[in-house]
């Protein structure tokens, strides 16, 4: 075997033995919640052999049911799907708008969006419940919509208005002398070319509005419009903590968040390596 | 397929945004209690059945976000009928001197007290402000408490018969007797989560009352007294006798509460410094632990112990709530004898209710018995400055760990003391 091969396969060797070693750092809280979720509350602390030696899938059971995730469930899919896609339409008009049309008072609006990035959550919660209240929306599924939209909005447009501007206009001007208008433009080129930028506001919400439950806790009464994380903080006690229905919780509660991953797997990928994120 | 997905999400948001409104006959309840909630909802629908008024109990979990969301709906103004407010003392005055919470004295007065006197004293005064209180609130009562708490020792049956001690120390050379005992036979004594400082502060707080009184603690918070004096060093010195015994189970000034829960559930450590909330805990992660509760073992025979205790769990009412009368039947009705008894069994608390504790388990009954013992930092006429309790607790720590000793903790903690002070005189 000569110099070069043996190199070349050391070196894929130890970037392979790297990359299982971060692989498995990231996986295995992931392994460890859906171990202990098949366990019971008296071997949870005594059981430490990695697949334990009684199997309870009734766990998951329980936590749909005591849990209430049948509501919750459908609710935080409204939540998500109702945020990311308002979120995607809004911040990418407005981005477009910051990115090519020129308007009085462009810069300012735009460093308004950014500056409300810098406003924690936890600031903003007195304020958003006294508006809410005085709008007649607190207590209802559009109130914690709008609030979510808000929240997500300012990141969107940021990192949608940087992949705009990096975009060549070209396209955008064999359009205009097709006869496209700027809702066309949007529509039919910019959008279409954003979609990895798009995919990474999509995953980056959806995780946010899936696993969000402080400001519906604010904002929601009824636990029928609560979200999905409602439901897990049911098995966590004042002092008490029923440790496999929660996780058991847990492992149902991140099954949708990792199909939508997988499903823009490849977008988001893009996304990244492309850019979208330099904001 | 673009137009009917935005038809569909039209819908959602449309069929989802419908208001609701609250009947007049409906009380709501605002609670933080997840493991109480299952028995609140059943007391909720046997209150219906007798009286026909609904009571809506929802849960907001955990206790920081419940915090968040009164204190954003107190200024919103939209407060439920009863609610319950886990900030500090002052953050509970100042609830009252806005107008958001009755003052219910007059209601405990009536018929002779007979609300007042069944319920446990200890209990009622953390909702009390008496004559002359710092934070200029109008003496009288203002919240009514559903349980009781308070924090002793545990003792583990089993290991301590393995040790050949028959029954728990009583005394501070009977502990210290009973630690090398357990030690002989490789058993670890006292474990406790005093990672988190308030643990540590709270058994400090136990022996300073045992050793000195409560006057002599007043004194010392008023400036009166230094820290350095003798009877305090003797509190410092508790910790570095233990610590020097092997009383401390392995890592417990970095211990938090719930690790060292598990330490005493899974038979780790002979003894436990815990509240009774424990109780809960314990059952749910050992039920066939044989454990009882004890007083922590006294130094100064002349003096009983004084443990931390007094309400857990306590709900207020909604000064503006159209429905006030109602809710303080219910309220009555809930802390009343039968339903006080439901929830400790249901729940394991100590009930708040006197009544009701020849209806509950031994191990509760061994907490309940020595509410007259307690006292609490909420009820006391003063309180230290949270800087000097910061430098104690870090104090007992460094002792703990051999790094200081009693003396220099002493002297470090009355240094803060003296700044404080001089900064609070700056003030006035």
């Amino acid at each position: 075997m000569n110099y070069y091969k043996v190199k070349s396969i050391l070196k894929s060797s130890f970037l392979h033995i790297f990359l299982m070693t971060v692989a498995m750092a990231c996986l295995f809280p992931l392994f460890w919640m859906l171990r202990s979720a098949l366990m019971t509350n008296e071997t949870v602390f005594v059981d430490k052999s990695f697949i334990p030696q009684t199997l309870h899938f009734e766990n998951f059971i329980h936590a749909w049911e005591q849990g209430n995730f049948g509501t919750y469930f459908l609710n935080s899919i409204i939540y998500t799907t109702s945020v990311v896609f308002c979120i995607v339409i809004i911040a990418s008009l407005a981005a477009y708008a910051f990115s090519r049309l020129k308007f009085p008072g462009k810069n300012l609006f735009f460093y308004m969006f950014v500056l409300a990035l810098m406003i924690p959550l936890p600031g903003s919660f007195v304020p958003l419940v006294v508006l809410m209240n005085k709008l007649g929306l607190a207590n209802t599924k559009l109130g914690y919509i709008l609030c979510m939209v808000n929240v997500g909005l300012s990141m969107s447009i940021l990192l949608l208005k940087t992949f705009f501007d990096k975009m060549s206009p070209d396209l955008e001007d064999a359009a205009r002398i097709d006869g496209c208008g700027k809702m066309r433009i949007w529509w039919h080129i910019a959008l279409p070319l954003a979609r990895p930028a798009i995919a990474v506001i999509v995953i980056f919400n959806s995780l946010n509005v899936w696993n969000e439950y402080i400001l519906a806790q604010l904002l929601l009464n009824d636990k029928d419009l609560m979200p999905l994380q409602r439901g897990i903080m049911v098995f966590q006690g004042a002092h008490s903590v029923d440790y496999p229905v929660l996780m058991a919780g847990l492992t149902i509660s991140v099954i949708p968040i990792i199909i939508v991953y997988l499903a823009m797997q490849k977008h988001i990928i893009k996304g990244l390596s492309s850019g979208a994120v330099v904001g | 397929m673009r137009k009917l997905l935005g038809v569909i999400l039209c819908l959602f948001l449309v069929v989802g945004c419908a208001k609701k409104k609250q009947d007049m006959n409906t009380i709501s309840i605002w609670h933080w209690m997840t493991d109480r909630h299952e028995a609140f909802e059943q007391l909720a629908v046997k209150y219906e059945e007798q009286t026909g008024v609904k009571i809506k109990f929802d849960l907001y979990a955990p206790s920081d976000a419940y915090t968040q969301k009164i204190i954003a709906s107190a200024q919103a103004k939209v407060l439920p009928d009863v609610y319950g407010v886990l900030d500090k003392k002052e953050i509970f005055a100042s609830f009252i001197n806005s107008g958001f919470i009755t003052d219910l004295t007059e209601e405990f007065q009536k018929n002779n007290g007979e609300w007042e006197k069944s319920l446990f004293a200890k209990a009622l005064n953390v909702n009390r402000f008496k004559e002359g209180n710092i934070y200029d609130v109008k003496p009288g009562v203002y919240g009514v408490p559903l349980d009781v708490t308070n924090i002793q020792m545990l003792y583990n049956k089993k290991l301590l018969a393995k040790a050949g001690i028959m029954a728990p120390p009583k005394t501070f050379e009977g502990f210290l007797a009973a630690i090398a005992a357990l030690k002989r036979v490789g058993i670890s004594g006292l474990v406790s989560g005093w990672g988190e400082m308030w643990m540590a502060d709270c058994f400090a707080s136990n022996y300073a009352f045992n050793i000195m009184g409560e006057e002599k603690i007043m004194a010392t918070y008023r400036g009166e007294i230094s820290y350095t004096d003798p009877d305090w060093i003797k509190v410092f010195t508790i910790f570095k006798t233990l610590s020097e015994s092997g009383a401390f189970a392995e890592g417990i000034v970095t211990k938090l509460n719930k690790l060292a829960e598990q330490d005493f559930a899974l038979e780790r450590a002979a003894f436990s410094f815990n509240g009774s909330w424990s109780v809960n805990i314990y059952h749910d992660m050992n039920p066939d632990l044989e454990y009882g509760a004890m007083l922590p073992p006294v130094f100064n025979k002349n003096r009983p112990m004084s443990i931390w205790g007094g309400a857990g769990s306590s709900l207020v009412i909604n000064n503006s709530s159209p429905r006030r009368d109602k809710t303080i039947a219910f309220l009555k009705w809930l802390t009343a004898k039968e339903q006080q008894a439901f929830l400790a069994k249901e729940t394991r608390n100590l009930p708040s209710n006197r009544e009701a504790l020849s209806a509950i388990p031994p191990i509760l009954s061994q907490f309940a018995e020595v509410m007259d013992n307690t006292t609490h930092p909420t009820i006391w006429m003063q309180n230290e400055f949270p800087l000097v309790l910061e430098r104690m607790d870090k104090g007992i720590q460094s002792i703990i760990i051999g790094e200081k000793t009693p003396e220099q903790v002493a002297r470090e903690v009355q240094e803060v003391k003296e700044k404080e002070l001089k900064k609070s005189r700056r003030g006035r």
